[in-house]
């Protein structure tokens, strides 16, 4: 049996002037994560509640194998959940087939790593041009030129990675994730493999996405500093959420 | 963008490419040059034959179409029943001997003036007909292989013969030399292997062959007109499963280079195909990607498949000028038909691989 812990909610008025809603746009209802190691089952998430709402950006901090990047693929549809529900847009993840949450990931969920992951064979351009392909509605250039001026990297989009600074490469992994306008964006230690110049550079164009575009974003981070940049920090340990306070 | 996405994996690895393009093209060359080999030396055989002129040929019973391989040979004085048949014009015997000896070759021991008759003679380039008993013709493409001119002296067959003239190719033979000679040469004293009759009227050739077929029962009689027509692999014992094991060889290093090439570009890419399925890329878009490439990679080998084939081939008429390689449209579509075939199959496994990684596996691949 796994120790559930629900988040605090916001105080009504303090974050969420005008973005309250009624509906979450993503909630996780005991969820579990189990992964198998040799004959033994090794819990990652041990029965997690969590809500998130629309607008709202949310921090989630712990320990190193307290199950943040676990809860962070399991939301974002790229791993199956063990137990439990997690439904993103109304959308119950744990019901779905691979290819419905690949679809929905696709349609609804952006994601932006720590290694940036870029498709170090493209330009910037093409790597933020295929997730538009990927989608499938075809290259939108005005919304193409809209991310890429909002983040910087208009002059930049003709390189490569591997001719770009990591500051670059991680602005160009965020316009990747948010070109196709997804409900939230999730984001696994985005500033981890960065300057401390470059990492506020990306915080504030991330609570730049939050605060003027509305996008949703849940964060998943080790720097405390980090967390001053969104609404509310979740803690983790063990698998579980241990508290959900509002940041300062 | 798939375009962009998969030129642009194609050259992030050159040598990788080349190698996979080489390979193809190596498969592309080796299935059009065996049957452009095999077809060309058979075409260029039965066009030289059908050039005799003549309309039917006869030969020894369960004789081959390969005639210099041909058994024992008949008696010259079937030729004179022969020319008794009605709507016969004229018949010559010729007796063919296999040469190995500076290059494989059938020499054609025959009657002058019986072969002019049914011939309609020869184009002299140079030189002039046989005169004397050691008098040699040879055709102007064996005189250019073999460095031969008119008033050389050649030995073939361990015998010395005298370059009488060059002719123009296309008369059955490209070495001719005087029949009584040769019969005493290889010890066939009035024997001849076929005998080419010409009919008065081409349209007479059938009825000529019926009384051929009711006097000479068992013996083997074709119309020359039908020669292009018997001359093809598959009339050649063991020649079409020869060519049909050199096209299986040919696919299978194809298809191994690629599937290589694609497995090892599969596990490169492990990180970049969980990026993919991080943008929601399915499993199809996944597969199509790489088959793509794959066959992109073919296409590229194709064409280089299809420069090497002409290229070999330019090589080896410059040095072999009596060698014909017949490379045909047919056959360069077919190649790059199997080519593609087999890199799609080659990329299949690996494709299939990468479509089935588990996203966040791959993510974390190192």
């Amino acid at each position: 049996m796994g120790i559930a812990a629900t988040i605090r909610a916001p105080a009504e008025g303090l974050f969420f002037q005008g973005k309250k809603s009624v509906e979450p746009i993503l909630k996780t209802e005991n969820l579990w994560k189990l992964y198998r190691a040799g004959k033994v089952d090794v819990p990652a998430l041990r029965g997690v509640n969590f809500e998130v709402q629309p607008g709202e950006s949310v921090a989630v901090m712990g320990p190193s194998g307290c199950g943040k990047s676990s809860l962070l693929y399991v939301i974002g549809g790229l791993a199956q959940a063990s137990r439990g529900k997690v439904l993103v847009d109304g959308n119950d993840l744990t019901s779905l087939s691979d290819a419905a949450r690949t679809k929905l990931r696709r349609h609804k969920i952006g994601f932006v790593f720590q290694r940036f992951n870029l498709l170090p064979t493209l330009t910037a351009k093409g790597n933020i041009a295929i997730a538009q392909f990927i989608h499938g509605d075809g290259f939108d250039p005005h919304r193409f030129e809209v991310v890429t001026q909002m983040l910087g990297l208009a002059g930049r989009l003709h390189h490569k990675p591997s001719e770009l600074s990591g500051g670059e490469q991680q602005r160009v992994a965020i316009a990747r994730a948010i070109i196709n306008e997804p409900k939230i964006l999730l984001a696994d230690e985005p500033t981890g493999n960065l300057d401390s110049k470059n990492s506020e550079v990306v915080l504030q164009m991330l609570r730049q996405l939050n605060k003027d575009l509305g996008q949703t974003i849940v964060m998943i981070t080790h720097n405390p500093e980090a967390t001053t940049y969104f609404d509310r920090v979740v803690h983790m340990r063990d698998g579980i959420i241990v508290d959900g306070v509002p940041a300062d | 963008m798939m375009g962009e996405l998969i030129v642009r994996n194609l050259l992030h690895r050159p040598l990788r490419t080349l190698i996979g393009v080489m390979a193809v093209a190596v498969e592309v060359a080796l299935v059009v040059l065996i049957v452009g080999l095999t077809s060309g030396l058979l075409t260029e055989t039965a066009k030289r034959i059908e050039g005799i002129g003549a309309d039917i040929m006869l030969q020894p019973p369960a004789a081959s179409i390969f005639l210099g391989f041909s058994g024992s040979p008949m008696p010259i004085k079937i030729g004179g029943k022969l020319a008794e048949l009605k709507y016969v014009q004229a018949v010559a015997p010729a007796l063919l001997q296999f040469n190995s000896t500076g290059g494989v070759d059938v020499v054609y021991g025959i009657d002058r003036d019986s072969f002019r008759t049914v011939s309609g003679g020869f184009v002299f380039l140079e030189g002039h007909d046989m005169e004397g008993p050691d008098d040699l013709l040879v055709d102007d493409w064996a005189a250019k292989a073999k460095h031969i001119k008119v008033g050389d002296t050649y030995n073939l067959l361990n015998h010395d013969w005298h370059v009488a003239a060059i002719i123009e190719h296309g008369k059955g033979a490209r070495l001719f030399v005087p029949l009584a000679t040769l019969q005493d040469l290889v010890g066939a004293r009035d024997k001849a292997s076929i005998f080419l009759i010409k009919c008065t009227r081409p349209e007479h050739t059938e009825d000529v062959m019926d009384q051929i077929r009711h006097d000479l029962p068992g013996y083997t009689v074709r119309p020359l007109k039908d020669f292009l027509s018997l001359m093809t692999s598959t009339n050649i014992p063991g020649l079409q499963t020869f060519i049909n094991a050199m096209i299986a060889l040919a696919i299978s290093i194809g298809l191994l280079v690629i599937f290589l090439t694609m497995y090892t570009t599969v596990i490169e890419r492990t990180r970049d195909i969980g990026v993919l399925k991080s943008l929601g890329a399915d499993q199809s878009f996944i597969v199509r990607a790489l088959l793509t490439e794959s066959a992109a990679l073919c296409v590229f080998g194709i064409l280089a498949g299809v420069g090497l084939s002409y290229a070999v081939r330019a090589a080896f008429l410059a040095g072999f000028p009596t060698l014909s390689i017949l490379i045909t449209p047919g056959w360069i579509l077919r190649a790059a038909g199997i080519a593609l075939a087999g890199a799609i199959f080659g990329a299949s496994y690996p494709a299939w691989m990468a479509s089935r990684k588990d996203a966040v596996e791959a993510l974390s691949y190192d």
